[in-house]
């Protein structure tokens, strides 16, 4: 809890604090230099002289998306009064053009990105290969130390230039806006990813600090803290013990720490968000949304589209719809289109897109095998599911099973849940062997056992901790109800007299600081995806 | 309002009011690979290219603002 | 007014929020200092269930001491009250949490700190968490809700426990070390934190009100310890104007045999290493004059007691 490198820490409360401070009281041009300041001396403080490699990425991103709207203007005073013939002719050339710096410099910051994270993957495989054809020559396995949120901050780079290729947004003519954009330090280490057109003015025109916005803010922290210091927490020692030795443990406990282990996710990442979003609300900023109570999803690709939202339409935009977009798959949906029908016609190319979007999203979370397992395991879900719908309309229809009736949706939940429980297993497991032994226990040594004997409230949880994660749990899906139906509970605390204002607080604050995993005999979690 | 989008729609996802429903995209209607039926068969519908640019929640969360891109795009080519 | 009315409603919720905090620490402070009780490091903390200002010296430090200071050894010697407040990886923050705890109950006229301890670096954020817990105990005992018994809540704290052995933990275990190039004599230094000077320092000045003589000692230990450790210390206690013993420097004198006197190869020394090692104390002490005998005083009855329990179980180890 109270080291720096994570949101958690009170390092990142005092930071945070400061800057809230002198928020509050300078004008407007030395606000926006605060943050700069503040946020690259949060980076400094964790990566130290990695900080290179985000000025690095800066500089070339920002640089780039100057010429590449040079080009654009050029464009348009060559193909000023000309016939459409001609027109035509110097687009292509100023298109081809484009494309290359957009290659050039996107191709930069994405293979500095590939060698820090992946090239000691690479070469252990290559030298695994090697040694299968009986070759006595082995490649030297590189190490990095990767700089924070690199895998955050980089896609938020190469958004920002494929916005300014596509027109969307013009290319920024000043460095320091675009430094803010880039490292504004609440959300470097673990996102949102946020687009330029989302934050970049708003961080620039900077407003003062309002006290409502404090209070707001404030709130959305300490709920965050909640989830991850009561809850992911305190799941730890349960996980790590079964994770680690998951051969001495059966089906259930295999099992139920499958089901920890995506709650701890949860309860880390969106607490996370909570810290974050909460964080840019004290400074007046509106940051995208991470997570909209992913487990109320019926399908996987719904799931998906309620869970790491940020990351999700990033691969969308920048990965799906350009492949699905290009010439040849257009072209290929419309062939199929009319063999196969409208249903899985466009699914070929579709199927394309979606396997190199989970490729990407696989890897991206890390170089293993156990990733790219997870990324194909959703490609096969979702295609899947897809494929399967129709029928499923059908069945629903003959059975006269109303698939708006909330019985057939919370089953089509909990099927989701399941699903991506069973995810989050090979996620999480060392490695691909360990997670299918543990798949694997889950069917067939399945036995309640260690819960009759006692002995499951001995690996690292016992019987109270439990308690406290049911309550905990259940306090929080509570409110996510509620947000489900629209309410807002922090507006409608604002509205409410000030005992009640200050009981709920009081209350949230408490509930931490006596059911917090915290202080001896305890270890937190380590910020999970900061590591990605 | 053109009914022939409207049938377009209704062919892809027979399950929801299209001329009323505004969060086609916010509440999960359309996903990804509907999105796709849909942009082929309006390129073909109405003789149009959809860029991936255009391809934003606010084109697509009603069946006004579909066509109303649909409209531009027509004008444009 | 506006913002008067914003910085008062700040300070109300902040004070509100400390006696939340102090009304819970009340309830959930441990009432007795045993282990069922909740009370953390029982051994160490059974100098609280000591008569009051009754214990005389006090050792500080982390398992170094507690494996090689033996307090009922001093008593039968010399009739020394001394209690072994070492914990296992101590470090200085709490070193000096356990010594204002030892003040509030006892005169010593000693503090012996065991060194090792004072090499151990202390993150920032755990310097902090002592801090707030020192002021609000919720931070330290809120794991006591597992626990926590309804009807005595309201209870005062009354300490009732004490540690058989005075927090000296027997181990009669032989894993030999070699003592190859061990003290072998170096110019160099070793690096001490700078913040565990600091803590020195305010562990020395508490020391000082309290009119107690605080004394650096190093244990032997071949793993542990050499001479750059040894010359930082002695520079450091000299800036601080405390008496320093290194134990290493004088193994040889005490006797120490580096194939029989440790249980972990060098790392901490047994039983018959300890027994060595608190002679030497013995005497050392005895020659400060600080400390007096309170043999055949009944008042003391107890450790005599607890002598003859613990002679009783070594001639039983035997």
């Amino acid at each position: 809890m109270f080291q720096i490198s994570t949101y958690f820490s009170l390092a990142y409360l005092v930071l945070l604090g400061i800057t809230v401070v002198l928020c509050a009281v300078l004008p407007k041009n030395f606000r926006r230099l605060t943050l700069l300041f503040f946020s690259w001396l949060f980076f400094f403080s964790v990566s130290g002289k990695l900080m290179i490699y985000l000025i690095l990425t800066i500089a070339t991103v920002f640089n780039t998306a100057i010429w590449l709207s040079n080009v654009q203007k050029e464009q348009d005073t060559a193909a000023k009064d000309l016939d459409r013939e001609t027109k035509k002719l110097i687009k292509a050339k100023y298109q081809r053009k484009q494309r290359g710096i957009l290659a050039l410099c996107g191709g930069i910051n994405i293979a500095l990105l590939l060698m820090l994270k992946y090239s000691p993957f690479a070469a252990t495989n290559i030298n695994t290969l090697l040694r299968l054809m009986g070759a006595s020559y082995q490649i030297r396995v590189p190490s990095f130390i990767i700089p924070i949120g690199i895998s955050f901050y980089t896609l938020q780079a190469v958004a920002y230039l494929f916005d300014v290729y596509r027109k969307k947004i013009q290319a920024d003519p000043n460095p320091i806006r675009f430094a803010l954009f880039m490292s504004f330090f609440p959300q470097i280490m673990e996102g949102p990813i946020c687009r330029y057109s989302d934050t970049a003015y708003e961080l620039w025109n900077l407003e003062r600090v309002r006290f409502e916005n404090l209070i707001l803010g404030g709130e959305r922290i300490i709920f965050g803290f909640m989830k991850k210091m009561v809850v992911a927490d305190r799941l730890n020692m349960f996980i790590n013990e079964v994770f680690t030795h998951y051969f001495l443990y059966d089906g259930f406990v295999n099992a139920l720490a499958m089901v920890c282990y995506t709650l701890q996710l949860y309860m880390d990442f969106s607490g996370t968000m909570d810290v974050v979003i909460g964080s840019a609300q004290i400074f007046g900023i509106k940051m995208p949304e991470n997570f909209q109570r992913p487990f109320f999803s019926v399908t996987i690709s719904e799931f998906w589209k309620r869970w790491h939202i940020t990351l999700g339409t990033w691969f969308k935009d920048y990965i799906f719809y350009p492949v699905t977009m290009s010439k040849p798959m257009k072209h290929m949906t419309s062939k199929a289109r009319k063999k196969l029908g409208n249903h899985y016609g466009p699914l070929i190319a579709g199927g394309v897109s979606l396997f190199c979007v989970w490729i990407c999203n696989g890897i991206w979370h890390g170089a293993g095998w156990h990733y790219i397992f997870f990324g194909m395991y959703h490609f096969a879900l979702i295609l899947g599911g897809n494929m399967l719908e129709p029928l499923a309309i059908k069945t629903a229809a003959r059975l006269k099973i109303n698939r708006k009736s909330l019985p057939y949706r919370v089953m089509q939940m909990a099927r989701t849940t399941v699903l991506v429980c069973l995810g989050e297993l090979f996620f999480r497991a060392h490695g691909l062997r360990a997670g299918l032994v543990m798949f694997k226990k889950i069917f067939t040594e399945f036995s309640l056992a260690t819960l009759m004997n006692g002995s499951l409230f001995t690996l690292g949880m016992d019987i109270f901790d439990y308690y406290i994660i049911i309550v905990s749990v259940i306090m929080i899906f509570v409110i996510s109800l509620l947000q489900e139906k629209g309410i807002n509970l922090r507006q409608s605390l604002q509205k409410k007299n000030l005992a009640v204002q200050f009981t709920a607080v009081y209350a949230l604050i408490m509930f931490i600081v006596i059911f917090g995993a915290y202080g001896q005999g305890y270890i937190p979690v380590d910020p999970i995806y900061a590591g990605f | 309002m053109d009914d022939r989008l409207i049938e377009i729609l209704e062919d892809i996802q027979p399950e929801v009011d299209f001329r009323n429903c505004t969060t086609l995209i916010d509440d999960h209607y359309l996903d990804s690979l509907s999105i796709i039926s849909l942009v082929a068969e309006l390129e073909d519908e109405y003789d149009i290219t959809i860029p991936t640019v255009e391809i934003i929640p606010d084109n697509f969360n009603s069946a006004q603002a579909l066509y109303a891109m649909v409209k531009r795009l027509m004008e444009e080519s | 007014m506006k913002y008067v009315k914003r910085i008062v409603l700040s300070l109300v919720f902040i004070a509100g929020l400390c006696g939340l905090l102090l009304a819970s620490s009340r309830i959930f402070v441990p009432k007795s200092n045993n282990k069922e009780s909740g009370t953390e490091e029982v051994e160490a903390n059974g100098i609280l269930g000591e008569r009051p200002k009754s214990v005389d010296g006090v050792v500080l430090g982390d398992s170094e001491s507690y494996s090689a200071i033996i307090p009922l050894q001093l008593w039968k010697e010399r009739g020394y009250t001394v209690y072994n407040c070492g914990t296992s990886g101590q470090t200085l923050d709490y070193s000096q949490v356990m010594l204002k705890r030892v003040f509030s109950r006892h005169k010593p006229k000693v503090v012996l700190m065991e060194t090792n301890a004072i090499f151990r670096p202390i993150s920032r954020s755990n310097m902090f968490y002592t801090m707030l817990c020192e002021r609000f105990s919720i931070f330290r005992y809120h794991n006591r809700w597992k626990s926590i018994d309804i009807d005595g809540i309201s209870d005062s704290v009354n300490y009732t426990w004490t540690d058989e052995w005075k927090g000296y933990r027997y181990s009669n275990l032989v894993n030999a070390s070699s003592s190859e190039g061990y003290m072998s004599p170096s110019e160099e230094y070793a690096d001490i934190p700078e913040a565990n000077l600091d803590y020195l320092k305010s562990m020395k000045e508490l020391c000082d009100e309290n009119g107690t003589k605080m004394i650096l000692v190093s244990t032997p230990s071949t793993v542990n310890w050499n001479y750059k450790r040894h010359n930082s210390m002695k520079e450091a206690a000299k800036a601080l104007d405390l008496d320093y013993i290194d134990l290493n420097v004088e193994a040889k004198e005490i006797g120490i045999d580096w194939t029989k006197d440790t249980r972990d190869k060098g790392d901490h020394l047994n039983y018959s290493g300890a027994k060595k090692v608190t002679t030497y104390l013995g005497q050392y002490l005895q020659n400060t004059g600080l400390m007096k005998s309170h043999l055949g005083d009944p008042k003391y009855e107890s450790w005599d007691a607890a002598s003859n329990k613990f002679e009783d179980l070594i001639s039983r180890q035997k």
